[in-house]
């Protein structure tokens, strides 16, 4: 009898057990088992009532026939059992940053919404406020910041083909002129040889300047530097010359595609001379025109010298690049997105940074290895005196042609990182917050 | 000894009675909760999958305009972001409504999405994605079944109410939870116009706005509705919210133009005699006018040139009559409108939708859930083409529960 009231006494506790382990594990409702996304549902909800901006027009129109007719367009759009609460709120921004929500009015369909209910958010603009960018002016922080681009009228371009210097020139002005304190356009050679000598055009700063070539591989040369000491070695001179202005100036270079340098041109000067392709008023340098100018930026001698520098013969023809990561971070900045790869045929290799006593900076391609060498397709040669201090860049953009005028662009914002002052969203009265908050009916 | 043993008997049995009695108890409650997740593990499946159909456009991504075959399952509108649906993607899934229509002179099936008379929409075979194609390009095949319902939010009916030389158009605008109040109401009223051997169409539009109950009225008085086919279009509008709802009376039925979309990229539409598709007793010659409208910001209806020099033409029943064919060279959502006549005053209009939002049809898409043990549903509101829909994915496990009971 004694092991019967055992065992009864083992099933009394037992059901115990199974009675207080019931009560803990609470199963939950089928609600809570099969829910319907109240986020996503939220938010779809708004993004439809937005279609026409017309959510956006009630955020800042609180009238009472707007919010009316909201009200009925968010009570027709939900199912039957949704309960909501709509409130819109003003987004103000203290001058310590931080972001205050404040409450504007509210709509809903129920006094409680429930224990599980969700919301959503969605930020309106008011369709009064244009938010903009306003970039930094380059040179604002170390003086110059003027952007030469040279369109001279009475100079033509090579491998630039397809485009003219002209249209390259005002798509250089679109793409960078926000970027700086003054923009000129060298409308001809003449104003050129104004610069080369520090006079400036419109009361600009010729120091520190950026210069963007648009003609390619030849650049212009004023009628009055045809002659010698410049036209020596097939103008190479003249190269040389406009590399110690570079350095004279600290001015940055860009040469915008193919090989540097390489033809000179003026259609007054040269009528009948052409570049063996048909392209009359201008005359080839050749390869000696770039080692002229890297020679006159490290402040050497002038000697002449032939030795081909970039790919093509005898160097490899050519080198497939791709856009660099900060380059890429870069674009993303700027909103400018050239193709991230590219052929590059004329690109300089890295040697020439420890002969010229130049420092390849803000790549915008990853360096290429080709032919036991580093071919470096587009990058900012920074070239430093022998007291460290910088005198004057050269951006050389080797690839082949045509030119794609973007990539520059972004060789020049790459190198000297303007900033965008971007406005702010949370300014007073620019947007509002719409929280749409969805329960179900049953509360749980 | 005897007592002893008897009482050890007894306690022994009662103990591994017991034992079973509760090992079944706790078996019940781990097993409903075992259900319990495996149904909670569909939920969050159907809502990410829903998502998955309606934020991304597929692959290619503007399949639903190409005769590529598509590799990737995905109903957004390539050229929008967000839940913004391509009409011309929902066009091409196999309707649930509506059975096939076999047309003899192109020896294909079309699969058909009628509403009424008149407003039909007819998709070839070879040009439809299906239900096993969706399953198997959303990786859910053998393991999910689905049912995708596209609706309109807002769904207008409109109720003629005729009268000597008075109709009256009753119109209903009403969202699923709530009457769509002090809503605008734009209408387009289309009379056929007999006279000439092609009938045209004149439109007269205006607007009328809902009442506190949804409800608004359009009279047009002197005019006798047994005389003239028309058509009546009526667009509500509201912060946001546009609905569509339409009525269609012709006067002559029995022989008509059933349009056939033939090819999505090059727009081709087919123009077919409504004998030879379904059939009837006094088969006669057609006379048709064609004209593609668009749906303007001001809820007007713009005419869209076609590529097409002549839009009208004559359809003959039978076999060695061929159909006639037009090109909608635009991928702009909007309606073909075909007016056609017999003789005299026997006139009609049928319309097609360009865009499954031009007319504000409806679709339903995938497996039948009846019978599922378990369904978990989840819905988005959705545009197509600045129309407001609701999107509501019903999802099942096809592998089956163990359940309880």
């Amino acid at each position: 009898m004694m092991r019967t009231v055992e065992v009864l006494i083992v099933i009394i506790i037992i059901t115990g057990a199974f009675m207080i382990s019931s009560s803990f594990a609470v199963l939950p409702w089928p609600r809570q088992v099969s829910p319907i996304n109240l986020r996503r549902l939220a938010l779809t909800t708004m993004e439809t009532l937005d279609t026409n901006h017309d959510l956006s027009r009630a955020g800042f129109d609180l009238s009472s026939q707007t919010w009316r007719d909201l009200q009925v367009a968010l009570s027709a759009s939900l199912p039957p059992n949704v309960l909501y609460n709509l409130t819109v709120y003003n987004v103000n921004s203290e001058a310590s940053g931080t972001t205050l929500y404040a409450p504007l009015k509210s709509i809903s369909n129920a006094a409680d919404l429930g224990v599980t209910s969700d919301a959503s958010s969605y930020l309106v603009a008011s369709s009064n406020v244009t938010f903009d960018v306003t970039p930094e002016k380059i040179g604002e922080r170390w003086g110059g910041g003027t952007l030469y681009i040279l369109n001279c009228s009475d100079a033509n371009g090579w491998w630039i083909t397809g485009y003219t210097a002209q249209s390259l020139a005002e798509d250089v002005s679109r793409l960078l002129s926000s970027y700086f304190v003054k923009t000129i356009t060298v409308q001809n050679t003449a104003q050129l040889g104004q610069i080369l000598n520090g006079q400036a055009l419109q009361g600009e700063i010729v120091q520190n300047a950026v210069i963007i070539n648009t003609c390619g591989e030849a650049v212009p040369i004023p009628t009055a530097y045809c002659t010698t000491p410049y036209s020596n070695d097939s103008y190479a001179y003249y190269c040389y010359f406009l590399g110690q202005k570079v350095n004279q100036y600290n001015w940055t270079w860009a040469s915008t595609v193919g090989y540097p340098f390489y033809y000179v041109s003026n259609t007054g000067s040269f009528p009948s001379d052409q570049n063996d392709w048909g392209i009359f008023g201008m005359t080839c340098v050749g390869a000696a025109g770039l080692n002229g100018f890297l020679r006159g930026i490290n402040a050497e001698d002038y000697v002449k010298d032939d030795g081909w520098l970039t790919l093509g013969s005898p160097n490899p023809s050519s080198v497939m690049v791709q856009i660099s990561s900060s380059a890429q971070d870069n674009a993303n900045y700027y909103g400018i997105y050239p193709a991230q790869n590219q052929t590059a045929t004329r690109a300089l290799p890295s040697t020439v940074q420890s002969r010229y006593n130049l420092t390849a900076t803000a790549l915008v391609f990853d360096p290429a290895d080709a032919g036991g060498k580093t071919w470096l397709a587009g990058a900012t040669f920074v070239h430093r005196n022998s007291g460290g201090e910088i005198r004057g860049r050269l951006i050389p953009i080797g690839l082949t042609r045509s030119t794609d005028i973007r990539i520059t662009a972004l060789a020049v914002l790459s190198y000297y990182q303007p900033r965008l002052y971007r406005s702010e969203y949370s300014a007073y009265n620019t947007s509002r917050l719409m929280v749409l908050q969805l329960g179900l009916v049953g509360g749980v | 000894m005897t007592s002893a043993a008897i009482d050890h008997m007894v306690s022994i049995t009662i103990f591994l009675a017991a034992i079973l009695f509760f090992m079944n108890l706790f078996g019940q409650t781990i097993q409903t909760a075992v259900i319990y997740q495996q149904h909670r593990a569909v939920a969050v499946k159907c809502s990410d999958l829903l998502d998955t159909m309606l934020l991304s456009p597929g692959s290619p991504e503007n399949w639903s305009v190409r005769e590529d075959p598509i590799v990737g399952f995905g109903l957004q509108d390539p050229e929008f972001t967000q839940y913004q649906l391509s009409p011309f993607s929902l066009m091409r899934l196999t309707p649930s409504n509506g059975p096939p229509v076999y047309y003899p002179k192109t020896d294909m099936t079309y699969y058909n999405l009628t509403m009424d008379f008149g407003q039909s929409l007819y998709v070839p075979y070879t040009q439809i994605v299906n239900y096993s194609i969706a399953s198997r390009l959303l990786g859910i095949n053998g393991t999910y079944g689905f049912s995708l319902t596209v609706t309109p939010i807002v769904d207008v009916t409109v109720t003629p109410n005729v009268q000597p030389n008075l109709l009256t158009f009753s119109i209903s605008a009403v969202g699923p939870g709530f009457p769509l109040a002090h809503a605008e109401v734009s209408y387009c009223f289309l009379t056929v116009d007999a006279q000439g051997q092609y009938p045209d169409y004149e439109i007269e539009y205006g607007n009328v706005t809902t009442d506190a109950t949804g409800f608004a009225s359009v009279v047009f008085s002197g005019f006798d509705a047994s005389q003239v086919s028309h058509a009546f279009l009526a667009y509500a509008h509201l912060q946001g919210l546009t609905g569509m709802g339409y009525y269609m009376h012709e006067l002559e039925n029995e022989n008509s133009v059933v349009p056939f979309v033939s090819n999505f990229e090059t727009g081709e539409v087919l123009l077919a005699h409504s004998w030879d598709v379904h059939g009837g007793d006094n088969p006669a010659l057609v006379h048709y006018n064609a004209t593609f409208v668009v749906l303007n910001e001001d809820f007007r209806l713009g005419n869209m040139t076609l590529q097409n020099e002549t839009m009208v033409g004559r359809l003959t029943h039978g076999l060695g009559n061929p159909y006639d064919c037009i090109i909608i060279n635009t991928y702009t959502p909007g309606i073909l409108i075909v007016t056609y006549r017999i003789t005299g005053h026997q006139t009609g209009v049928v319309m097609m939708p360009w865009g499954i939002n031009a007319m504000a049809f409806s679709v339903t898409f995938g497996g039948n859930l009846q019978n599922q043990e378990w369904v978990a549903t989840d819905m988005r509101q959705v545009t197509v083409n600045n129309m407001a829909y609701q999107a509501k994915l019903a999802l099942w496990s096809t592998q089956g529960y163990q359940v309880n009971g």
